[in-house]
């Protein structure tokens, strides 16, 4: 213990008194201090709360008005006086990721997410982020914590439209195995009675090659409306990359003549007409035209075949034959003589055999030279049709 | 009620006083920026200039006429009132303080209000210890319990606030005070947190650190934040006494002309003003481009520099986090350029850059590490942290050898110890002086001839008698040898007149501690901490004045 500081002999019981005197006075000064920064602090609050919603309602208002620079500036000053306040900091991501400043979107977003990792709309932003970034993983990651997580107002809505935001995204990404199962939950959570988002969805479907389930919700929406142009046009489609020619051009006649002039339709419509014209399996041909097709269909094939040969500088013939292409190109040469006009008139059996060689030259060739056109497309869809058939 | 228990009551009330005085220290600077240059973040034009230049004006004369004590920091007035005035700082001074650093922070000045607040809680916790009249000795430990309340108050983040008062303003490590000074603390936090919330004083958003490898990044940061610190600390320490030797009549116009220069870098960068820890936040969420955040960093350097030197009131603690954030954003915002695998974002940079600048600018690496985990309320920084730290701590020691602290000391005409200091000198030991056990050595039941005949062939005067393990008493060797002839073999020492019991040492204690319990013994015994029966060795006077005179001397 140290020195105590000097006071007068005798005095010891009035220093006792005067300590519990200056403590009774410093309790008493508290309680005045205590009352003074309450009421100081709860001013002050006020006053920053008042100017923080200020400031946020006047990001709001020019981001409205599409100033989204002033806007970020407004936001930024509601954070000042509000640093904790989630909805500024989502809405200044927001507009940070709307003017394209992602990794400045990104921090509060991320921090957003660590304190409620179940918020929908944290991480919506954070998905598009990572769509823009190309980052695919972050992306699905996020997207599907966007349709799994928490929204206030009508979540069966915007999980509908998030699902249908990351099966475009996927589709636009050439992903479309991922975006399959997005599109097939759409098909399964769209309302029966919602007609513009069935044909959302049917689109999406026809996009993820879900040729079936388009066509039967093509099919469901015409039952309700037959003259419903766009959906007579996707079942058109349907039919069409199902095989079902015949059924597409009956759809696709149903359209209204300025519907059908329009490319994709044209284009699908003059196809089928190519295909039927063009199939030895339509009912009702008699036995020469059959031949005449099969016949037809080998020498457009082994034409197809000889351009490839020489585009790729690869030979047709090969003893043994060692490619796909060879293999059916020789059976070609080897059985030309059974499959001359003639003999497949005589002898109808060898038809299928016949048209099954140039299934398989286009199908070859198709691999090697990519996708045909004109005639070798419809030949190639025809041997694409008859594969399903016999699936 | 007796004064140590009353010592501690007195800290959580000194802690309750200074939460609440900070509390309204902050809201004032608040109400005053928000009244000087607005509420937006990016001021208008002549407001911008012309706020930070007169307030300078009125700063500067109630400064030089009005409260001269309040000029500077305030970390080395409260760490001279614990070394030289005994604990006394003047109640106006924490009320000019109030007011001058209010109005020079609020307007835009390039200082903080954390080390205002350190001398603040000292003004207070003086007040109550002389109205109290407490005894010398308490009164000059009232002041760092006192400082440590404001700063941890401040900054809300007591932990620091312990360590900042005891590596800088008592320098020394203090049982007497620890206690005090830790209920201080925790006692404003809780007061300051009642009214201005208890979140962090930054939000850092989620990172982590993995990889050795990835530490080399921070290697990189500390060699940066090494040497920002040292252009600020040798343009202080050189530009100081300059302007402090210019007329009088210039000391009115110099925080004036800071803040003409302050307010006309805020027209283009309104960042750099004030405390800043609105900019910090937002280098920490990936606000700012490298370049931008490196521009920053330089300004706010500069902004600082003109703000402290100009002798406005106020702290550095604020803009030396705000230039580490800045300058740590910048290396990391670089160092992803070059390799962008890092996972540390360029928030956490910054986050490690605040306490890298802190320890090459104050020289306290501990209070650095732990302030920047309680400043962010996260942990997984610790390491980069620690990596970091040290490295500009090294460099700015390397290269300033005298801290910021003292140096302003200095130039002010005193000498104030530091804890740097002390670390630095050399500390001799009881095992550097002592030597083998010479003497004999005697149990209670051995016979006095026996002993006789060994002690006959000793030098030393005395004898050791071990009563039991940790007793030893001292006989004096030609009593002994005068009974020795009259003694039966069975008569046993204890019979001697002897001395004691003695204080014993153990090597590793310091001789200055030995020379406190020397007293006139003739020798001690230093016994060895695992046995207290065995003997290591013994000291004697001669010992210990031979050891300090053979000792390198310092430069």
């Amino acid at each position: 213990m140290g020195k105590a500081v000097q006071t007068p002999a005798g005095h010891a019981g009035r220093r006792q008194a005067s300590r519990e005197m200056i403590l009774l006075l410093c309790v008493l000064s508290f309680l005045v201090l205590f009352s003074f920064t309450a009421l100081v602090s709860r001013m002050y609050h006020k006053k920053v709360h008042g100017l923080a919603d200020q400031w946020f309602a006047a990001g709001e208002e020019r981001l409205q008005a599409g100033d989204s620079a002033v806007a970020l500036t407004d936001y930024r000053n509601a954070l000042v006086y509000s640093p904790n306040n989630t909805k500024f900091q989502f809405h200044l991501a927001e507009a940070l990721a709307a003017g394209g400043h992602y990794d400045q979107a990104r921090p509060y977003l991320l921090a957003l997410l660590s304190e409620s990792p179940g918020s929908g709309e944290v991480n919506l932003q954070l998905a598009r982020i990572a769509a823009a970034n190309n980052a695919r993983a972050d992306a699905l990651r996020y997207y599907q914590g966007a349709i799994y997580g928490e929204w206030k107002d009508d979540a069966n809505s915007t999980r509908w439209q998030i699902r249908r935001e990351l099966c475009e995204y996927l589709i636009s990404k050439g992903a479309i195995n991922q975006a399959i199962p997005a599109a097939l939950d759409l098909d399964e959570n769209t309302p029966e009675n919602d007609p513009a988002r069935l044909k959302i969805v049917g689109q999406l479907l026809l996009q993820t090659n879900q040729w079936v389930r388009a066509q039967a919700l093509y099919r469901s929406l015409l039952r309700a409306d037959r003259y419903d142009e766009e959906a007579t046009a996707g079942a058109g489609r349907a039919a069409f990359e199902l095989g079902e020619f015949s059924a597409a051009i009956e759809d696709l006649n149903r359209l209204s003549p300025e519907r059908r002039e329009q490319a994709d339709v044209a284009s699908v419509l003059e196809m089928a007409h190519r295909v039927l014209a063009m199939s030895p399996f339509l009912a009702g041909l008699s036995p020469q035209v059959k031949a005449q097709r099969a016949a037809n269909a080998l020498s457009i094939a082994e034409l197809r075949a000889q351009g490839c040969a020489r585009e790729t500088g690869q030979s047709l013939v090969e003893t043994p034959p060692r490619t796909e292409l060879q293999v059916a190109y020789a059976t070609s040469q080897t059985m030309q003589l059974n499959w001359d006009l003639r003999d497949l008139q005589k002898f109808p059996d060898r038809l299928d055999s016949a048209m099954q060689t140039a299934f398989d030259i286009e199908n070859a060739v198709a691999q090697t030279c990519g996708e045909p056109q004109g005639d070798n497309r419809a030949l190639w869809l025809l041997a694409r049709s008859r594969s399903a058939v016999n699936r | 009620m007796r004064e140590d228990r009353l010592f501690l009551l007195l800290a959580v009330l000194i802690g309750i006083f200074s939460g609440l005085a900070v509390v309204c220290f902050r809201l004032a600077i608040e109400w005053t920026q928000i009244t000087l240059l607005g509420s937006s973040l990016v001021p208008s034009f002549p407001r911008v200039v012309l706020a930070p230049t007169i307030a300078g004006l009125v700063v500067a004369f109630l400064a030089l006429r009005v409260f001269p004590a309040v000029r500077g920091s305030g970390v080395n007035q409260t760490k001279s009132a614990f070394y030289i005035s005994n604990g006394y700082i003047p109640f106006s001074t924490v009320i000019g303080k109030f007011i001058a650093c209010g109005l020079a922070i609020g307007s835009g000045q390039s200082l903080g209000p954390e080390d205002p607040s350190l001398q603040m809680g000292a003004g207070i916790a003086s007040l109550i210890g002389r109205r109290l009249r407490l005894s010398q000795e308490r009164l000059r430990l009232i002041a760092p319990v006192g400082a440590a309340a404001g700063l941890a108050a401040a900054f809300n983040a007591p932990l620091s606030a312990v360590l900042f008062v005891i590596e800088e303003v008592i320098g020394q490590w203090s049982a007497g005070a620890l206690g005090a000074i830790v209920l201080a603390a925790v006692s404003s936090v809780v007061t300051m947190r009642a009214f201005l919330g208890a979140d962090s004083l930054f939000r850092v958003p989620p990172f982590r650190v993995a990889g050795a490898f990835e530490m080399l990044a921070y290697v990189g940061l500390g060699i940066a934040g090494g040497f920002a610190s040292l252009i600020l600390l040798k343009w202080i320490v050189y530009a100081r006494p300059k302007l402090m030797a210019l007329p009088r009549w210039t000391h009115y116009l110099q925080p004036a002309v800071a803040g003409l220069l302050i307010g006309l870098i805020g027209i283009r960068f309104p960042q750099v003003m004030g405390a800043g820890y609105a900019i910090v936040d937002q280098a920490m969420h990936g606000q700012f481009t490298w370049k931008i955040l490196l521009v920053l960093a330089g300004l706010k350097l500069l902004a600082t520099g003109f703000s402290f030197l100009s002798g406005a009131p106020g702290g550095t603690f604020a803009p030396t986090l705000f230039i580490g954030a800045m300058l740590g954003g910048a290396v990391g915002a670089i160092e992803h350029h070059f390799f962008p695998g890092l996972t540390g974002t360029v928030g956490t940079f910054a986050l490690v850059g605040i306490g890298t600048l802190f320890a090459g600018f104050l020289r306290t690496p501990i209070t650095s590490v732990f302030m920047v985990i309680e400043l962010s309320g996260n942990y997984t920084a610790i390491l980069p942290v620690i990596i970091s730290t040290m490295v500009a701590y090294g460099i700015s020691r390397a290269y300033q050898k005298v801290p910021l602290f003292d140096v302003l000391a200095r130039q002010d005409g005193t000498v104030l110890p530091s804890l740097e200091e002390r670390r630095e000198m050399m500390s001799l030991a009881v095992e550097d002086a002592m030597r083998p056990v010479n003497v004999v050595v005697c149990e209670p039941g051995d016979s006095i001839p026996d002993i006789a005949r060994r002690a006959e062939a000793q030098p030393e005067v005395a004898l050791l008698l071990r009563v039991k393990p940790g007793e030893w008493w001292i006989l004096d060797r030609d009593e002994v040898i005068r009974m020795a002839p009259d003694a039966s073999p069975t008569t046993t020492v204890i019979r001697v007149k002897s001395k004691g019991p003695l204080p014993y040492l153990f090597p590793d204690q310091t001789l200055s501690e030995a020379l406190a319990v020397m007293a006139d013994w003739a020798l001690l015994p230093v016994a060895n901490r695992a046995n207290l029966a065995k003997l290591e060795g013994i000291l004697t006077l001669e010992d210990t004045l031979m050891a300090f005179r053979k000792a390198p001397k310092e430069e």
